[in-house]
């Protein structure tokens, strides 16, 4: 077993019940790990090895489930469940997505697009405070991957994010890759919607690979897929340099969610991740001294 | 702009049952917005029939794959998912699919694919600690008939006009013949799971019906009772020394006054 001090000063990973087993043998060399915790709620053997594996790691909670922008409320039973975990594993962060799942009671297993619009606005600051209120600590909502947006938004992803940190009290997860693929499909400018995010509020980084596929809305163009089923791409790299610039060292995780490789490939990326901050805040420092 | 709860009901029809007319004129993005719906429209189905064809791996072998995804194409629409963990998604499948797929050449289908759901379940369960012999050697003999027991997570109690079990067991171990006759036997089965190992047990008719109805917190009188029902020649103080030689019993609630004082 490895005695190396694990702490979100390196990079992570995102853990899959795939990899699970050889992490408690193995001990890896990672700063810590992400689940999500619908993988592990069904799943008394996956929850008796995580509670093993947050003994010797940080572990962060990244939820897919909680829905925070569905308009029929939210899943209290599932929050209270959540909220058990959270208790068990005292997580370092916990999370989720500015998106919604559930409608009437269905999980559709993906997450939607939102329309920005002061109703889309109160009723996620209404569900954010409940979260926060039920899990008992700070929620981090994290910026969607989008193909999509509505004709009838009221304001720019980055303006409703804005508006939730200050009304709900929320934190941000920065998708570095869900902006590089979002600015890519919905046209705007990726370095600008870094510029735009409340730095004092992101707490935490992800990195994930995407896919690109012939946009049949656009005949001889791409589409970017968030897959989660490749290495990130040089064009997050680039991004996630200016993600460091500007918000400074943050926890950063890689994720990997489908055609799931060897953790050792997920613990390379997670070490070009560390190469990248430490290279970019080194020349942050320099920067500084010199003026 | 409709409301948001209009939107959702409309993106939700377009994702599940494919109608989209609804939420074109309202979506913006890429040179015709509507069709990126269909994005969220693969992903849901991609992302559930995965879902069903990896719970159902067993079944996918008897029927072949084909068949399987056909009716799980159906199923996702017919039967969304209704709790946040995938794991949970599917059980109503298994009636579903011996609904929508000929069963002449496996009669037997919806108890089949019924076993694979639960080996899913059993296959994740943990062991608890059972309980120990001198607690139970305490207990008084006249509290018994009244004693519920919990027992443990990871089993399944199933019986079935053929030999199901045996046919589980030869897709597990990969020893499968060409051919296979499945008489018509009775069998009694108990399946238990523990951290991915899982054990299968014949049991006589009466033993199953004891164990079976202990196992859904019958007071034990009754479960003698349904036992003898199922088979006359059941012996009750056997049956208990093997339900607590097998460690199947965790919990112990006594009737009030049938405690040692």
């Amino acid at each position: 077993m490895s005695s190396i001090p694990r702490s979100l000063s390196q990079s992570g990973v995102g853990l899959r019940l795939p990899h699970i087993e050889e992490a408690v043998a193995a001990r890896p060399n990672a700063g810590w790990f992400e689940v999500h915790p619908e993988n592990f709620l069904a799943n008394p053997h996956g929850n008796e090895l995580l509670q093993e594996l947050a003994r010797s790691y940080p572990i962060s909670i990244h939820t897919v489930g909680l829905s925070v922008g569905s308009a029929s409320g939210l899943d209290r039973r599932h929050l209270a469940r959540v909220r058990a975990l959270v208790d068990r594993i005292d997580p370092v962060l916990v999370s989720g997505h500015l998106a919604w799942s559930t409608h009437q009671g269905e999980y559709l297993n993906d997450l939607l697009p939102l329309p920005y619009t002061a109703e889309t606005l109160a009723v996620v600051i209404r569900h954010l405070q409940e979260v926060q209120d039920g899990l008992g600590r700070p929620f981090l909502l994290e910026n969607p991957s989008c193909y999509l947006g509505f004709i009838g938004s009221t304001m720019t992803e980055v303006q409703f994010l804005n508006e939730l940190v200050d009304r709900s009290g929320c934190q941000l997860l920065c998708d570095v890759s869900n902006v590089c693929l979002s600015a890519h499909n919905m046209g705007y400018d990726a370095v600008a919607y870094l510029e735009g995010l409340p730095a004092h509020a992101v707490r935490e980084l992800h990195l994930g690979g995407f896919t690109a596929e012939e946009d049949e809305s656009r005949p001889g163009h791409d589409v970017l897929i968030d897959t989660h089923s490749t290495r990130v791409a040089e064009a997050a790299w680039d991004l996630y340099t200016h993600a460091v610039a500007r918000f400074g060292a943050t926890p950063t995780l890689i994720e990997w969610d489908n055609e799931i490789p060897s953790l050792g490939t997920l613990l390379e990326e997670a070490a070009r991740a560390d190469q990248i901050a430490q290279r970019t805040l080194s020349r942050g420092s320099a920067h500084a001294l010199a003026r | 702009m409709p409301s948001l709860a209009e939107v959702q009901q409309q993106m939700r029809d377009a994702v599940v049952k494919g109608d989209a007319n609804g939420m074109a004129a309202l979506v913006a993005g890429g040179g015709d917005a509507g069709r990126r719906l269909a994005i969220h429209q693969r992903h849901y189905r991609a992302s559930l029939v995965a879902a069903l064809m990896g719970r159902y791996k067993a079944t996918a072998w008897l029927m072949g794959s084909e068949a399987v995804e056909r009716a799980a194409a159906t199923f996702i629409r017919e039967h969304p998912p209704v709790a946040p963990c995938i794991a949970e998604y599917g059980e109503a499948f298994p009636e579903y699919l011996s609904r929508h797929v000929t069963t002449n050449r496996a009669p037997y289908l919806a108890a089949f694919a019924t076993l694979d759901w639960h080996l899913g379940r059993l296959a994740v369960a943990v062991d608890r600690p059972a309980v120990a012999r001198a607690v139970w050697a305490a207990l008084p003999p006249a509290g018994l008939v009244d004693l519920t027991v919990t027992c443990q997570l990871g089993l399944y109690y199933f019986t079935a006009d053929r030999p199901i079990d045996e046919l589980m067991r030869l897709y597990l171990t990969d020893a499968a013949p060409d051919r296979l006759a499945l008489p018509e036997t009775r069998a009694w089965v108990e399946v238990r799971g523990n951290r991915g190992s899982l054990t299968f047990a014949r049991l006589s008719a009466g033993e199953f019906a004891f164990r079976k109805a202990a196992h859904t917190s019958a007071p034990l009188g009754r479960a003698v009772e349904q036992a003898f029902a199922a088979d006359d020649r059941f012996d009750p103080s056997a049956a208990l020394a093997n339900l607590i030689d097998a460690h199947l019993v965790t919990d112990l609630d006594v009737a009030p006054g049938a405690r040692h004082s």
